[in-house]
């Protein structure tokens, strides 16, 4: 994936692109979370979302930009 | 801890208790100071232009109440974002018109700082925010303006990182739970109510104690519903049950309506000598006071009130022909069917009120299936125009004394001004807020001065940046938590902040550390001028008789509004617009005897026009009936809307018309119940309405309304 995204002739890091969309994921899944009160399960919901988002964040970028086996 | 069997002596939980309380203090101060130095190195790492923006953004949105900061960060964002779009904009229509650049700049702000004021809410913020953004990213670039897309994707990713930080760090560290308080509101709100309904059966409550109470209700509604708009940012699990809380609060709205216009329809009869009708209706109502007659503080969950609440309306059913057999006077029967009705619904409400409250302790989420149901604020336009006035005003003339005095740090002076007339169009208070603020500015300026040139010359490196401002910082943060000096405290660390300027490398230049000082505490004053100048709106005697009209005219809505939802957007404006009021007024007062007179007069009026709207909608009338009953809810809303003895006596014989035409008619008990109490309640020597009336009517007239 390259490195940088023309979004109307403005370069964007490709990273940023990635990050609003685990946003939207992470939004997505706390909603699931908060309907289905999964929550009840965790000790820290706010640490555990961090979490999750990290995790979420982190494997999609290095799906995406691993690097190329030489 | 050890001697937990003796009470603790009194000095010693003096320590304990100060101890608790001064935790809390100091771990804001420690939240609030980690975020401002994360968020600082952060910029500097990324190399963003003016770290100090960032810093001050975590400043601005630091709250102790973890939910109140996502919500300020979001609007915020949003805010953000529009008015670095809005500034691209401007700057792209007039990149070499200064004046005209100004000019819609200014326009922009004062739109801005209007919509602030329109809404009070957590809403407002993002209007501020895309007010002075704007300023922020298109001001420092008016000479320079192929600069403004830099400027305007600096300030975004500034604004939004620290956002991000202050998120985090308020929402991991310690958070500090709104959802708690909602929880306890909630249960405190049901408690009281159904202990205030259980009493009030139990014996007949005075008007002057039923108005206090009624007060209470109100307040309890809207601070509901104020809670409940910033606790959806931090819990996923309360957003979930957002829309089951509104249906709540609005149940809630509705079943104390009701309440209030049945006790006043008694105290009505009492008072007119039909004790008969009035002791009827008390039995009447005796099953609701024995079914709610269970403790509710030892945890009990409303569902057990659910059963009995509907045993109670079947042994009222049961009691109602046996109570009217006993009544000899026709008058007295036609009474005692007025308050028959309004009771039926009363323990309708009650139990759809008892149901959602269960349904919020329910463990799980239930379906989906409710109502949706939103809580409609009762804003006001004209003092959102006087804000847009004074701040286009203050912007315009700033400009323009920019523009002749050729002021090098002009910009500084109009952004600060921006900045502060926006951030507080909406307080109750403005011009002392701005004052203690302008002094805490001062004092910040001179803090920073002492810290830039005395301390920051002899450190080097992140850690001893850190330290060397650390002590400045807390002293602010520390004032700003007190309520006292909270805007003391917030003039100080954005002073000190803003003259810090820290940047990567830093720069060391007295002249224009003083330049921008003066300029920018002339911008503070120049907003504190403004708003002495144009006072704002809230809390003035014209305000006040504004909101008064508006909720007269809530009837003339209640009369007129398409019938889907009327019954929610009626009884939600009506709270917001009450409460409003009442924040405003000093409690005990004149004014807010008159006002509390009026409101209730209201409440009622319209509740039973929305009924017998509702009643004639499902009912086949002849033309003729039709006609008489559109004409006599038309007088009751122009009454209500500019109430003279004219009208007064014009919505009178109407009402009386519209019971005579409907007596005739066949399958008319809904309409004659609802007509009769907005009879019996324009009746009322001893509400708000007598001074319309052309003579006290005597009780006999009262009695035999019909």
């Amino acid at each position: 994936m390259p490195r940088e995204i023309a979004l109307g002739d403005a370069l964007v890091p490709s990273l940023l692109l990635v990050f609003v969309g685990s946003m939207l994921l992470l939004w997505a899944l706390d909603w699931l979370a908060g309907r289905y009160g999964l929550y009840r399960h965790v000790w820290h919901p706010s640490l555990f979302r961090i979490a999750a988002f990290v995790c979420v964040f982190g494997s999609i970028a290095l799906l995406l930009f691993q690097v190329p086996p030489s | 801890m050890t001697d937990t069997g003796t009470p603790l002596p009194a000095s010693r939980r003096v320590v304990v208790d100060t101890l608790y309380e001064e935790a809390g203090t100091w771990l804001f101060v420690f939240k609030t100071l980690l975020a401002f130095y994360l968020t600082g190195w952060l910029a500097m790492r990324l190399s963003l232009p003016a770290p100090t923006s960032a810093m001050l953004t975590t400043i601005i949105v630091a709250n102790r109440q973890s939910g109140m900061v996502l919500a300020k960060s979001f609007y915020r964002a949003i805010g953000t974002v529009g008015g670095a779009l809005v500034a691209v904009l401007i700057v792209a229509a007039f990149p070499q018109q200064r004046e005209l650049f100004l000019v819609a700049m200014s326009l922009w702000l004062g739109i801005c700082a209007g919509g602030a004021t329109f809404y009070r809410n957590f809403k407002a913020y993002a209007f501020v925010l895309g007010g002075y953004t704007a300023a922020i990213v298109g001001l420092p670039v008016i000479d320079n303006p192929p600069a403004v897309f830099d400027s305007a994707v600096a300030r975004l990713s500034e604004v939004l990182l620290a956002l991000l930080v202050s998120g985090v760090v308020s929402d991991v560290i310690f958070p500090s739970k709104m959802r708690d308080v909602l929880r306890r509101k909630a249960r405190d709100q049901f408690a009281h109510f159904i202990a205030f309904v259980q009493g009030a059966t139990g014996g007949r409550i005075a008007r002057e104690q039923m108005e206090r109470a009624h007060l209470r209700f109100v307040r309890d509604a809207v601070a509901l519903e104020d809670l409940r708009s910033s606790v959806i940012f931090e819990d996923a699990e309360a957003r979930a049950r957002s829309s089951h809380m509104e249906l709540y609060n609005q149940r809630f709205m509705a079943a104390s309506t009701t309440f209030q216009s049945l006790h006043h329809l008694i105290n009505r009869l009492g008072k007119a000598g039909r004790t008969a009708s009035a002791q009827a209706l008390i039995h009447l109502y005796a099953p609701i006071g024995a079914a709610l007659a269970a403790p509710i503080e030892a945890g009990t969950r409303a569902r057990i009130f659910l059963p009995r609440l509907v045993q109670a309306r079947q042994a009222m059913e049961a009691n109602a022909p046996v109570l009217r057999e006993a009544l000899a006077d026709p008058t007295d029967r036609r009474d005692f069917d007025t308050g028959t009705a309004l009771e039926q619904r009363f323990v309708d409400e009650l139990h759809d009120f008892v149901d959602a409250a269960a349904s919020l302790e329910a463990p799980r989420v239930g379906a989906s299936s409710t109502e949706r149901v939103r809580f409609v604020r009762g804003n006001d336009f004209a003092g959102a125009l006087v804000a847009t006035t004074r701040t286009t005003v203050t912007m315009l003339v700033l400009g323009v004394f920019w523009i002749e005095t050729a002021w090098p740090v002009g910009s500084s002076a109009m952004l600060l001004a921006t900045v502060f007339a926006a951030l507080f169009a909406a307080t109750p208070n403005p011009a002392n807020v701005t004052g203690s603020v302008l002094l805490g500015y001062v004092l910040g300026v001179a803090m920073g001065f002492a810290c830039v040139f005395f301390v920051l010359t002899n450190v080097d490196g992140y850690g001893l940046l850190v330290a060397g401002t650390a002590p400045f910082m807390i002293v602010s943060v520390v004032m700003m938590i007190r309520p006292s000096m909270a805007s003391f405290g917030l003039g100080c660390a954005f002073g000190f902040v803003n003259l810090l300027a820290l940047q990567n490398p830093m720069v060391f230049d007295p002249a224009s550390f003083l330049n921008i000082g003066i300029a920018q505490v002339a911008g503070v004053g120049a907003a504190a001028v403004a708003f002495m100048i144009v006072p704002p709106a809230i809390g003035s005697r014209w305000l006040r008789r504004r909101q008064l009209e508006r909720l007269r005219r809530q009837v003339a809505l209640a009369a007129e509004a398409p019938l889907p939802g009327l019954r929610h957007r009626f009884e939600s404006v009506n709270h917001d617009l009450f409460s409003q009021v009442v924040s405003q007024t000093q409690a005990g007062s004149a004014d807010s005897r008159a006002l509390i007179a009026w409101a209730l007069a209201v409440h009622e009026t319209g509740r039973a026009v929305i009924e017998l709207r509702y009643a004639m909608k499902e009912l086949d009338m002849s033309a003729t009936t039709q006609r008489i009953m559109d004409g006599a809810v038309q007088a009751l809303a122009r009454f209500y809307e500019r109430p003279d003895a004219e009208r007064y006596l014009v919505a009178r014989d109407a009402v009386a018309t519209a019971i005579a035409a409907t007596s005739e008619a066949e399958h008319t008990c809904v309409l004659l119940d609802n007509l009769h109490l907005i009879r019996l309640a324009l009746l009322d020597g001893e509400s708000v309405l007598a001074a319309y009336m052309p003579q006290m009517p005597n009780p006999e007239e009262i009695a035999h309304a019909p």
